[in-house]
């Protein structure tokens, strides 16, 4: 008897272990949603996925270089601290890159340094750690061509919208001429649903 | 069950008497009640898997028409259900193993299930490594706190494939070390369950942890490839050691997945050894001590070929010198071939002589435990050979032709004489 109720105290730490986890994971990101500032960062998206997590468009972001000083000091997969700032556009930009997680009032995300060219040019590329949006699995293909379409279209401009609080980032959409990639795919469906009906 | 029914004859006959026919009827109800209870278990856990796999399938849709809100709620709602489930179990039904495991096997999804979801909502990048490592380390408690081994074998899956995403697939890929102690983790596991060795679960486990250690010891070589093939050598040298150790000796050949495994692993890595390209790299690499003892390639080698040699000890410690088998002690040739090689081309040679002498002690083998089957594995081996040697264009035809003849003409004789043996005995 004592035994067993060992075991089910052992059980519901468990359980409470489990249950907090994913707990936590939405409470810290639901903090930086409501609490951050929000960026702009100019993006490319392409469509691949993820066996347990479904399909995603993955992001490439145009501004994610940074000169350095010295390309030797800095190696890949390291932690970076990038401090941002905004262009005249209000889309995001990286004014430096750190070591160290700064303490002072500037706005800064936490990133991966990702290449480092040795070409002498000094730039540093980082990876930042919101590269996958997730998207309901019949769309992410659509969402793939739209964004190329924009793409020919040279006057509109796709960036991704994310929320920043003391380093932490989390993605809250991608836009196409501030309009979301999803609302667009759900016009452009509705759209050729009414065609066919029509016809 | 025949036997059953061939009772009242045999009591008649008076080949046995009541109580003789007792016991044999009670030991087939025993037995079939057993074999009912295990129905039970397989279509509990089965059940359970493919419920847990279509709730991750169900939410790798995507749903982004509902609230994130919503979605939020039902990344909970599996887990909770499983985790109530458990709950139940571990009050009510602990006894009960197909309770315990599909219980237990259920959870397992949902945990995956929902941290997926979470990472979902909130565009959690967190590449596939550190989510199984997360998912692993939720659910290993349940190996022990509901003692399932369907969890074991689980989770034993999931750091496998965690070292392959780290250590093969991912870029740059790093060495998965994490692997060693989440390894370590499910041994009490394993070892605590020993006495069920006729268990299938145990079984199991005797397949899937020598195949996990092969397929990721590959993980942690980089620049020094050549030592990582001898701590193969040394691995499968390991396994064959462990599955010829006392403790698998009443177990039946298919059950005993260290000794296939190590067994046809070494004479694989033999042969791909008994040519000469192999040694030619070797001699032609100029090596640093400095260098050579930093590297994880040689680690490896140095702490497996430690084991197998401890293990070795510890098999022949009550055996006799000539009751040796065969492929024990190929690791520890292997060894001293390989740094022979680093100077000299005889090590070729060497390695040739090794799978001859494996193959001729192999077929002696068979042929004194009357065993067919070890008999033709010792006849392969000589076969697979001298296929080898067929590509080396450096003999001549006819020195080939004439082995070709010999070997051919071996099968014939060796299973013939076997069988003529059998007659004779009978």
């Amino acid at each position: 008897m004592n035994n067993k109720k060992i075991l089910l105290g052992v059980f519901v730490l468990v359980a409470l272990i489990q249950l907090f986890v994913p707990a936590n994971m939405i409470w810290s990101r639901e903090k930086v949603l409501s609490e951050g500032t929000e960026y702009k960062f100019k993006t490319a998206p392409i469509d691949p996925n993820d066996p347990f997590r479904g399909k995603y468009i993955s992001l490439n972001f145009e501004q994610n270089t940074v000169e350095v000083e010295n390309a030797d000091d800095w190696i890949m997969e390291q932690e970076v601290y990038a401090i941002l700032t905004k262009d005249e556009d209000g889309y995001a930009k990286i004014s430096s890159v750190e070591k160290e997680r700064p303490d002072g009032e500037e706005e800064y995300v936490q990133a991966k340094a990702f290449f480092v060219s040795f070409n002498g040019s000094n730039k540093l590329s980082l990876e930042f750690p919101f590269d996958r949006f997730y998207m309901e699995e019949s769309k992410a293909y659509d969402a793939e061509l739209v964004y190329r379409e924009s793409q020919i279209d040279s006057s509109q401009v796709t960036y991704a919208l994310v929320s920043i609080k003391n380093g932490e980032a989390v993605l809250k959409d991608v836009m196409i001429d501030g309009v979301s990639i999803k609302e667009i795919v759900k016009s452009n469906k509705d759209r050729e649903a009414e065609e066919k009906t029509d016809l | 069950m025949s036997i059953q029914k061939e009772i009242p004859e045999l009591l008649k006959a008076g080949v046995i008497n009541q109580e003789t026919a007792s016991r044999i009827l009670d030991y087939y109800r025993i037995e079939k009640g057993t074999s009912n209870n295990r129905f039970f278990i397989v279509f509990g856990v089965l059940g359970a898997i493919i419920t847990g796999l279509g709730i991750i399938l169900i939410i790798a849709h995507n749903w982004d028409e509902l609230s994130r809100f919503t979605r939020t709620i039902f990344a909970f709602l599996p887990l909770v259900i499983g985790q109530i489930l458990c709950a139940y179990v571990l009050m009510k039904r602990r006894q009960s193993t197909a309770w315990r495991e599909a219980g237990a096997a259920f959870l397992f999804f949902a945990v995956g299930a929902s941290i997926s979801l979470v990472s979902q909502v909130y565009n959690i990048p967190g590449n596939l490594g550190s989510f199984l490592l997360t998912w692993m380390l939720l659910c290993f408690p349940l190996i022990y706190v509901m003692r399932s081994s369907i969890v074991s074998l689980l989770y034993l899956a999931g750091i496998t494939f965690y070292a392959c995403e780290i250590g093969y697939w991912s870029f740059p890929t790093s060495f998965p070390y994490l692997f060693w102690p989440l390894f370590l983790l499910i041994t009490p596991h394993y070892y605590l369950f020993r006495e069920k060795s006729r268990s299938n679960f145990i079984n199991f486990h005797n397949w899937l942890v020598p195949l996990s250690l092969v397929i990721v010891l590959g993980a942690f070589s980089k620049y020094h490839e050549e030592f990582m093939f001898t701590a193969y050598i040394s691995l499968l040298g390991l396994l064959y050691l462990i599955g010829d150790s006392e403790f698998f000796r009443g177990n039946k050949l298919r059950n005993n997945g260290y000794k296939i495994i190590g067994s046809l692993g070494t004479v694989g890595l033999l042969l791909a050894s008994s040519f000469d390209w192999f040694w030619e790299s070797l001699r032609r690499k100029d090596l640093e001590l400095a260098e050579l003892i930093n590297a994880p390639e040689f680690l490896a080698f140095i702490i497996i070929s430690l084991l197998a040699m401890g293990m070795f000890y510890f098999n022949q410690k009550n055996r006799s010198l000539i009751d040796i088998k065969p492929l024990s002690p190929i690791f520890i040739l292997f060894m001293i071939t390989f740094f022979l090689g680093f100077f000299s081309s005889i090590a070729v040679v060497l390695i040739n002589i090794y799978i001859l002498g494996l193959g001729i002690l192999i077929i002696r083998e068979g042929g004194n435990q009357n065993h067919l089957g070890i008999l033709n594995f010792g006849l392969l081996i000589i076969t697979a050979l001298v296929t080898c040697r067929f590509f080396d264009t450096d003999l001549s035809f006819v020195f080939r032709g004439i082995m070709f003849v010999l070997v051919g003409t071996g099968f014939f004789a060796a299973n013939y004489w076997l069988l003529k043996k059998r007659k004779v005995n009978e």
